[in-house]
């Protein structure tokens, strides 16, 4: 027997089959090449969730801050600004429970909200609470200073206007997320909105940012708004506005200035207004701009419109002479004035306001066609395109409808209406020798054509026949401004109460002025003055002589009636002259 | 190894290190840059909030009122004022 091994003993020697280490072999392959797919996978194709991931990680998204555009008046001077405020938030998951009594009390009280009132807010249930919105930022940095976990701070922008309830319903204001909401603010949002960006940045394990990625989105800015409105004449037309509904126990008052040559609104005063910088307890009263929204029958301001429709037909000359009488009988109901008065021309129809006078022009001279024309050529009835929100049209019934008793009473401002700007901006067809002026609320310094209305001759003609309103004799004495000659014409028109006029009033004055070459047109309103007069000559007037003679001041206008000099190096000091022969004799000097 | 590789493996190490510190370099301008742009941010607020002040204490009630009761001024008549024409 052959001697065998322990080493080769052949009951040890293993006898694998060949497709067993065949099978191994495939599915190590087999594996190792699904590994593989996979890393390409991930590398190349699978690759964007990685890398989202990552880029979460490390990456933020961040708003770039826009600011709102700023509103500036015609002289460059601000009437409304964003500044930066803060916004106070309580994380309340993450705000102690247990704060102590002395840092809830700091904050209370730096917050000016009582202790209970921040304690019920530091137990509302949702995560984010706002304890308070724009917030100074001095403030802000002192509630920083308190160190309280869970509180934090947000930018935000807060609307400031300088000037108060003078311009206040001229810029409006805008609410806490800054959009507007009234006047300026709201019909120029477009324009005033800024829209924030978008930046993406990398940000270290702390948060801090490292590096800028990208700006997704640039931000802008809103764009700064340049009105016509002058801040000085708006604020004394407000002023004057104001003093006299205190003085005379109206309701409420309005004045528009505007600018005859280049079409600017110059002022748009409203009492009573509001602050807007602090707008609580606002009433819709304050809320209204009476001078754009308000509609109310314009009595005699419209008695120009009538006559010129007469002289302008050739039916009637300045000098026509009519008689009066003490009362006309149109429809049921006789017309009357305030006194019986003989016989009258044309101008002194004018002068003295008289009611039959006018009825007595639009019956005999003028078609209810011709009437209904000029009030439609001066902008009744028709909403003021001027970019303001709420501007009444006014109603102007159609001619065709008109019974005699309506064309008699339109004839002297009853049965139509308006707003107080359309009889502003309808008598500058008296200032441009007959042109209707487009007007702007933006800064445009530009001399404006006009659309013609009537002829230069029947425009000058007017103009006398509204200064013989304010000399002596006419019905507004008291509209005579210092050292400016002026024209206008006094109205005093019933209010309506429910369908009937009762003994309410509104007292009005528009007019025009230096008479010698209008530069503004301005008319006011005063709402139902109780203390003693309530005619326009007496309650509106002086309100107008004030605004004249102080914007024509501001605006460097020469004065063009005769003033006495108190202060001159060789004449004497009553000496009477008249002040452009003096410009001329000081150019002269020079 | 032979010495043409021994250089640029030196090499390779050198920009790998020059590469880490201007990374560096760029964050830390960075991290100024951003400082900076704030500040500006902080100034053009500041900048505003004077302009807002000066607004207000040059607003025509104001100067109304320090004219009439701190200054005593009286409103401007035309019969004590001299009007000049410009010359051209």
């Amino acid at each position: 027997m052959r001697p065998v091994g322990f080493s080769t003993t052949p009951n040890l020697v293993l006898r694998l089959p060949m497709w067993r280490s065949r099978l191994m072999l495939f599915l190590l392959f087999f594996v190792f090449m699904l590994l593989l797919i996979r890393a390409f996978w991930i590398q190349g194709p699978g690759n964007a969730f990685y890398e989202a991931k990552a880029v979460r990680g490390t990456q933020r998204e961040l708003e770039l801050p826009a600011s709102r555009g700023k509103i500036l008046d015609r002289n460059g001077q601000v009437i409304a600004t964003s500044l930066e405020a803060k916004s106070i938030i309580a994380y309340n998951d993450t705000v102690p429970d247990d704060l102590s009594a002395e840092k809830i009390s700091k904050l209370a009280s730096l917050l000016q909200i009582s202790e209970s009132e921040l304690r019920r807010k530091l137990k509302e249930e949702r995560k984010q609470v706002f304890l308070k919105r724009q917030v100074d930022p001095d403030v802000a940095q002192q509630i920083k200073k308190l160190e309280i976990p869970g509180i934090g701070l947000n930018n935000e922008y807060r609307r400031f206007y300088p000037e108060g309830e003078a311009m206040a319903h001229v810029v409006g204001f805008t609410n806490v997320e800054d959009r507007g909401q009234e006047g300026m603010e709201l019909s120029r949002e477009k324009d005033l909105a800024g829209h924030p960006g978008q930046r993406r940045v990398v940000v270290d394990r702390l948060g801090r940012v490292v590096e800028d990625v990208a700006i997704e989105q640039f931000p802008q800015n809103g764009k700064d708004l340049q009105l016509s409105i002058d801040s000085k004449i708006q604020y004394l037309a407000y002023n004057a506005v104001k003093s006299a509904v205190e003085q005379h126990h109206a309701k409420a008052g309005g004045a528009v200035v505007l600018d005859t040559q280049t079409g600017e609104i110059l002022a748009l005063a409203n009492y009573p207004s509001y602050n807007p910088n602090d707008r609580r307890g606002l009433s819709g009263e304050q809320l209204r701009n009476r001078v754009l929204t308000d509609m109310f029958e314009p009595g005699s301001t419209i008695k120009p419109f009538t006559v010129s429709a007469a002289l302008e037909k050739g039916a009637i000359t300045p000098s026509t002479t009519m008689v009066i009488g003490s009362s006309y009988l149109v429809g049921k109901k006789p017309i009357t004035d305030t006194h019986p008065m003989g016989t009258l021309t044309i101008a002194q129809v004018i002068q003295k306001s008289s009611n039959i006078g006018a009825a007595k022009i639009a019956m005999n001279y003028l078609s209810p066609e011709e009437m209904w024309n000029m009030y439609t050529a001066v902008g009744f009835g028709q909403a003021p395109k001027i970019g303001f929100p709420g501007a009444v049209a006014g109603t102007l019934h159609p001619y065709k409808n008109w019974v005699p008793s309506d064309q008699a009473r339109v004839a002297f401002g009853y049965g139509l209406s308006g707003s107080l700007f359309q009889v502003a901006r309808a008598y500058t067809i008296f200032a441009r020798d007959g042109e209707l002026v487009p007007l702007t609320i933006d800064r445009s310094p530009d001399f404006k054509p006009g659309v013609r209305v009537i002829s230069a001759k029947t425009a000058q003609e007017m103009r006398q026949m509204l200064e013989t309103v304010t000399q002596p004799g006419g019905t507004a004495v008291k509209a005579q401004a210092d050292g400016y000659r002026v024209g206008g014409k006094t109205g005093t028109a019933h209010k309506l109460v429910g369908k009937a006029y009762g003994n309410r009033y509104l007292a009005y004055f528009a007019g025009i002025a230096p008479i010698s070459a209008p530069r503004i047109s301005v008319a006011v309103m005063i709402d139902e003055p109780t203390g003693g007069s309530y005619y326009g000559g007496d309650v509106a007037a002086p309100v107008f002589s004030a605004i004249v003679s102080e914007t024509l001041r501001a605006l460097n206008v020469l004065p063009d009636s005769t003033v006495k000099q108190a202060a001159l190096e060789d004449s004497s000091p009553a000496e009477t002259h008249t002040a452009s022969a003096q410009a001329q004799h000081m150019a002269l000097k020079r | 190894m032979n010495r043409a590789t021994l250089t640029l493996l030196a090499l390779l190490l050198l920009c790998a290190l020059s590469l880490v510190a201007a990374q560096q370099r760029a964050r830390k301008l960075f991290i100024l840059m951003e400082r900076a742009q704030l500040e500006e941010y902080q100034l053009n607020q500041d900048g505003l909030r004077l302009e807002y002040e000066q607004r207000n204490l040059s607003k025509s009630a104001r100067v109304r009122d320090v004219a009439r009761n701190q200054l005593h001024m009286i409103p401007i008549a035309p019969e004590r004022t001299l009007y000049l024409k410009e010359s051209k």
